[in-house]
């Protein structure tokens, strides 16, 4: 059976039960990794599945129910289970069903090259990680993650109001991550790449990449505890960036659990930060003609030189506010709710690279990684407090690695306190939550730990 | 939920490319979850995962499939597409499948697909009102109930068939406090191999007070001083600090390829001679434990350090063979779609003999962490960091004033050496572990421990 005809046999097996707008949000996923290990594949996996992700209207409230298998007994849990928790709800929230766009943007998310890649050659990308990786120093005691891997997606969603779309993207990543030793200090380096285009993967490049960083953080010792100016490495702004992302959600605003209500329109960030959200970003991880709910993508800054613009809507909000729906409505899974997210989310660059930024900070921290943002960051206050390494810089210079401190600061004024933005400019591996990018980012002060 | 014939032929189509080893992992599983914001309900998500994975070996190589098509051509297809993967020759080539039954350690009184919606809802009314009704300061109440009903069928080419039911509940609260334009949170979660009885063995009341109670105290303390100083860690989800600075790296996962800073160092003294710690997936009930783990190993209490001396690892069945160990029922996944793997079940910290008032007492100037969040490692290197949800800075013997904002990081070996006290007061708090095989339960525990010096991240300088 196809996601169409079940969706037919749940919308008519529905109705007889009373359940008025009804809606279908499925996905099916096929994916295969390897990883190497002492020049032999370790692991392999390969996996196809299907989910079905199901909400109905009984009376005014929307129930949620989904299943894995597409048969009849699944038919009567989604509609039984759907009105069941139709039932408890409470909240007068609205709920809306879209109908559907007359027009949708095209997005090309599926490589058909990279669909038909040979096995045997992810397999030996896999095994050429793992053998650059061991080849680039005598100091790597092993290399502990060496893996490629591919993925494929369908999204469909159907409702009772006429809606009917359906998506399809791909992607392929590697991985390595090397140990390296000297004496009794250990470290590890890791550098991955995601995309759709394969020719752009360079095993070499990556392994050495990834040895070199661990090798650079050898003989690190800790700084003296005080406020010091920071150099963000791309990576680390990126994944500051996506642990607060939630306070631009129009949800959270509305429940009092984000800091920006009431700051539409006014400068919530240095005059240099432009934030975006760029669902039609030819290649983004995150891109995607529609959202959650059936609406139409579309870009829009929500930071615009400092000022906040926009909040990130679903229908539920945005009538709320008497908006329109930004498109971000999200289903993280088919088991999900409808919540919000962003899509592809970025710092708009600027025009220094990397070495530049480190001459411009002449004395502090380059930060190349933070532990501990799903324990140690704050999304309501803001406030984070993370594990942390990287480099000292003095006068304009690298003078030696840096680990076992903290940063600690807010990210609410670590926006009023960007003070050079990077050309550096690169995006995360996407996750249920949007894809995040950010070049590298001079701030003014952070609190620092160490001894 | 699968006929012995079917399994038989599914195994041996694995085995068909030489492996050595096969196993069929299969499982349908019931979750509901509700949330209520404010008192009123927003959500209710009922859901069903069905699926089923194959695992083949081949000395230390593995292959896993899964997928969620269990008709006889599909299963046929995935174990014959998953054994492509290996190059060698058959031959095992009959299995004698053997029912394994076995005592029940987790009895479950009442399984909550058989309660009605409303019940769970009063159960979390209950809550919302204890916790709102707290202070002034609350302004807002989350809670959400979550059960699961996971039936597993585990059966291989070494003959085992055995089926395990494990129903979970839990009720997490989330109680923010606002003062002014700041925000806290405080945090409870009790969690159970249970059934609904569960919320008769707890006083949700209780836990929801403490949890307004916790972001009431933290919207009104000021940031933790930086810096490198003794740290008493409060028992219960305390705990988080064992299963991150040094559990991980006692697990197979990382054991087994030398990616650990505690491999090949069974009898060596990794810790202070007051530290015994254990995984015990056997306590009656609780939220990491199971009857077997998701190999259909038996689940065990595992010693893992005695009187500061390294006795044991956990352990899953590949990763054994790799070690020449045996396996010790810590082989775990968070579904079919993850092949298992060595994790943690409930593990901790063993009672000392200090009260939690001699430590405090007996400690100059200290930050004392009451409630810990969460945490992660890079068991490479061994170093850990974690967020002190509720801390407080002591001095001289005393309890001065609570402080926000703390993040602790240090390396495993060298907490473990550097803990000096350990308190009687053994109990433990409700986590989810995620690593290599998803997201699983997981108790952590400890009593009311001090460490000597950790490093301290806050956002004021050192006082």
């Amino acid at each position: 059976m196809d996601f169409k005809e079940f969706k037919e046999l749940v919308f008519s097996a529905g109705k007889e039960q009373g359940l008025s707008d009804m809606e279908i949000y499925a996905t099916r996923s096929k994916a295969f990794r390897v990883k190497a290990y002492q020049e032999d594949v370790d692991d392999y996996s390969l996996s196809v599945v299907q989910g079905i992700g199901f909400r109905g209207r009984y009376g005014q409230k929307v129930g949620y129910a989904y299943v894995e298998t597409l048969d009849e007994d699944s038919v009567s849990f989604l509609i039984a289970k759907a009105k069941a928790n139709a039932q408890i709800i409470d909240s007068d929230d609205e709920i809306e069903f879209f109908a559907g766009a007359t027009n949708y943007p095209k997005i090309e998310a599926f490589n058909e090259i990279l669909a038909e890649l040979p096995t045997a050659e992810k397999i030996k990308s896999a095994l050429d990680l793992e053998k650059y990786a061991l080849a680039a120093d005598e100091r790597v005691s092993m290399v502990n993650w060496a893996a490629t891997g591919y993925s494929e997606g369908e999204v469909y969603i159907a409702n009772t109001k006429g809606l009917e779309q359906s998506f399809r993207s791909n992607g392929a990543y590697g991985i390595v991550s090397a140990v390296v030793q000297e004496g009794e200090q250990v470290k590890t380096g890791t550098r991955y790449f995601f995309g759709t285009d394969w020719s752009k993967f360079d095993a070499k490049y990556l392994a050495e990449e990834a040895v070199q960083e661990g090798i650079s953080l050898l003989n690190a010792g800790t700084v003296k505890s005080k406020d010091y100016r920071i150099l963000l490495r791309y990576d680390v702004a990126r994944e500051l960036l996506g642990t607060f992302a939630s306070v631009f959600s129009a949800e959270n605003v509305q429940k009092g659990l984000s800091l920006l209500a009431n700051k539409l329109n006014t400068d919530i960030a240095s005059p240099i930060v432009t934030l975006v959200d760029d669902p039609l970003l030819v290649h983004g991880g995150a891109s995607a003609p529609f959202d959650g709910e059936g609406v139409a993508t579309k870009t829009k800054k929500v930071i615009d030189s400092g000022k906040l613009t926009t909040y990130l809507h679903n229908l539920k909000t945005a009538k709320k506010d008497g908006v329109e729906s930004t498109g971000n409505a999200s289903r993280p899974s088919f088991k999900s709710t409808v919540s919000i997210s962003p899509t592809n989310f970025f710092i708009q660059p600027g025009k220094k690279d990397f070495n530049e930024l480190v001459r411009e900070l002449d004395t502090g921290l380059i930060i190349i990684s933070v532990q501990g943002t799903h324990s140690g960051a704050d999304s309501v206050s803001g406030d984070f407090s993370l594990g942390a390494y990287g480099y000292l810089v003095e006068d304009g210079e690298i003078s030696k690695p840096v680990d076992q401190i903290t940063i600690a600061g807010n990210f609410f004024e670590l926006l009023q306190n960007v003070e050079i933005i990077g050309s550096d400019l690169e995006f995360d591996v996407p996750g249920s939550f949007g894809s995040m990018g950010s070049p590298s980012l001079i701030i003014k002060s952070l609190a620092v730990s160490g001894d | 939920m699968l006929n012995e014939r079917l399994v038989t032929d599914v195994l041996l189509a694995a085995l068909s490319s030489g492996g050595d080893f096969a196993e069929i992992f299969a499982e349908d599983t019931f979750n509901t979850s509700i949330k209520m914001v404010d008192g009123a309900i927003e959500q209710g998500v009922s859901g069903r995962d069905y699926g089923l994975g194959i695992r083949i070996f081949l000395g230390f190589k593995s292959v896993y499939a899964y997928t969620n098509d269990t008709s006889r051509d599909n299963l046929m297809k995935v174990a014959l597409e998953a054994a492509a993967a290996l190059k060698g020759t058959t031959h095992i080539k009959s299995i004698v499948l053997a029912r394994e039954c076995f005592h029940k350690h987790h009895p479950i009184m009442l399984n909550p697909n058989y309660v009605k919606e409303k019940d769970k809802v009063d159960v979390m009314k209950q809550a919302h009102h204890a916790a709102s009704n707290y202070h002034e300061q609350i302004s807002q109440v989350i809670i959400n109930y979550l059960d699961k009903d996971q039936k597993v069928f585990i059966a291989n080419s070494e003959g085992l068939m055995i089926e395990d039911r494990r129903v979970r509940t839990r009720l997490a609260i989330n109680s923010i406090a606002t003062k002014g334009n700041e925000k806290q949170s405080g945090f409870n979660g009790p969690g159970a191999h249970m059934g609904f009885e569960f919320f008769d063995h707890i006083d949700v009341r209780e836990y929801a007070e403490d949890a307004s109670r916790s972001g009431v105290t933290m919207v009104n303390a000021d940031y933790a001083p930086s810096g490198k100083y003794p740290v008493i860690i409060e028992n219960e989800f305390g705990g988080v600090i064992f299963h991150e600075a040094c559990g991980h790296g006692l697990e197979a996962t990382a054991v087994a390829k030398g990616a650990s800073v505690f491999a090949g160092k069974i009898g060596e003294k990794v810790a202070s001679d007051l530290v015994t710690a254990v995984d015990d997936g056997t306590i009656p009930n609780a939220w990491g434990s199971q009857n077997i783990d998701d190999e259909g190993a038996k689940t065990q209490r595992n010693v893992l350090i005695e009187n500061g001396i390294l006795k044991g690892y956990m352990i899953d069945k590949l990763n054994a063979r790799r070690m020449g160990m045996d396996p010790t029922g810590n082989g775990r996944r968070q579904s079919y779609k993850f092949a298992p793997t060595s994790r943690m079940t409930n593990t901790f910290i063993c009672a000392g003999t200090s009260t939690r008032e001699e430590i405090i007492s007996n400690t100059e100037h200290a930050l004392y962490a009451k409630k810990l969040g969460g945490g992660s490692v890079n068991p490479a290197t061994g170093e850990f960091n974690f967020a002190v949800a509720e801390g407080y800075i002591v001095r001289n013997g005393k309890i001065e004033k609570p402080v926000r904002g703390a993040t602790l990081i240090g390396r495993g070996s060298d907490v473990l050496q550097k803990i000096d006290m350990v308190g009687s007061n053994l109990a433990t708090g409700q986590g989810m572990c995620g690593s290599l095989s998803g997201s699983i339960p997981a108790d952590v525990g400890q009593p009311t421990i001090r460490v000597s010096e950790l490093t301290v991240g806050g956002r004021k300088e050192a006082e």
